[in-house]
């Protein structure tokens, strides 16, 4: 066996990295039950942050659990809002 | 004085029902029509549109809208629309319509719009067949945006307003990755736009992009998808009537 092919090849293993995982989970999101597209995943350092505004609570609390499922290993810290469905308080002339 | 409320996005499904009818029974106080801007539904089922039928059923301002991307997902669309129709929503796709509540004549042009980009960062019609039929089904989108608003100057309307989901402008998508405008909108709306004239163009699509923008001939852009106003609605006050509407044939008056 030749040195060169006792070395692993340059990506080996790559399929594991944070930054693809990320990637699969934004898919998931966006094609799986949820059909969240409005969701943003950025890696913070060793952690991931979800920022975004979803329609319900329950929707950020799905989100949320499938990011941690997705990335076990992986601190997820979760900035998503529910969207305000107050009625607004004043309008805009439009000149 | 005229009084129009819009919204896009609110991507109702069974969990949220009710949530926005409250704010929305305030609207005759507040508005004198109620636009919705597309992805009404989280997937585009025929039970998360009854959902959202539910929020417009009876109320006492005409509600018109456009269907997203998300409720095209599920591949009934049709479907879709009719239930908002059931529901007393006047749904468009390439059609104008005119509504009235206090007098005032108020014209509305719709259709989603689709993707492609904007001026010097845009698809081209070239390549293989999918990159050359996504540019012409955004294409289509447009021309037809452009003949409903046409259409719409013989009838007499106070008031002319462009409606789809996706955008006809960036402006209103800074805050969006600029790497994703493409996917957001597309310069053949606003073209279509500043072509026939309208006196306000509004669309959602783009949650982390922001409410203000104008076309490159006049017309004042609104983003109204929820998460960028934060609110169940927001009311836009047109003046009644300047006739002589912005934008029309202003990319050329130049």
């Amino acid at each position: 066996m030749s040195a060169y092919a006792a070395r692993p090849a340059p990506g080996a293993g790559g399929a594991q990295n944070l930054d693809y995982r990320v990637a699969h989970l934004a898919d998931h999101l966006a094609a799986g039950d949820l059909g969240e597209l409005g969701v943003r995943i950025e890696i913070r350092g060793e952690a991931v942050l979800l920022t975004g505004t979803v329609p319900s609570a329950q929707c950020r609390d799905d989100v949320l659990r499938m990011a941690r499922d997705e990335l076990p290993e992986t601190p997820v810290h979760c900035d998503i809002v529910v969207a305000d469905a107050s009625a607004p308080d004043h309008a805009e002339e439009v000149e | 004085m005229i009084r129009i409320a819009a919204v896009g996005d609110i991507h109702m499904g069974p969990e949220s029902k009710g949530r926005l009818r409250p704010s929305f029974e305030t609207l005759p106080d507040s508005a004198d029509v109620l636009l919705l801007a597309g992805d009404l539904t989280r997937h585009g089922t025929p039970e998360e549109a009854r959902v959202v039928a539910r929020e417009i059923e009876g109320l006492a301002v005409p509600v018109v809208a456009v269907l997203g991307n998300h409720d095209h997902h599920a591949d009934c669309p049709d479907e879709v629309a009719a239930v908002l129709r059931d529901a007393g929503a006047r749904v468009l796709e390439g059609q104008a319509t005119v509504v009235g509540n206090g007098g005032a004549r108020i014209g509305v042009a719709g259709t989603k719009g689709f993707g492609g980009g904007f001026v010097g960062r845009c698809a081209g019609e070239f390549g293989e067949p999918i990159m050359k039929e996504f540019v012409r089904y955004s294409r289509r989108r447009a021309d037809t945006l452009r003949d409903s608003l046409v259409e719409l100057r013989e009838q007499d309307c106070d008031v002319r307003i462009a409606l789809t989901h996706f955008s006809p402008v960036p402006d209103t998508l800074a805050g969006e990755p600029p790497e994703i405008y493409p996917f957001l909108g597309s310069y053949l709306l606003a073209e279509a736009i500043d072509t026939a004239g309208a006196d306000l163009a509004v669309h959602g699509h783009a949650h982390l992009g922001t409410e203000h923008g104008m076309t490159s001939g006049g017309v004042k852009v609104r983003n109204v998808a929820q998460p960028v106003i934060g609110r169940a609605f927001h009311v836009y006050h047109l003046a009644r009537p300047e006739r002589a509407a912005t934008g029309a044939s202003g990319v050329r008056a130049g």
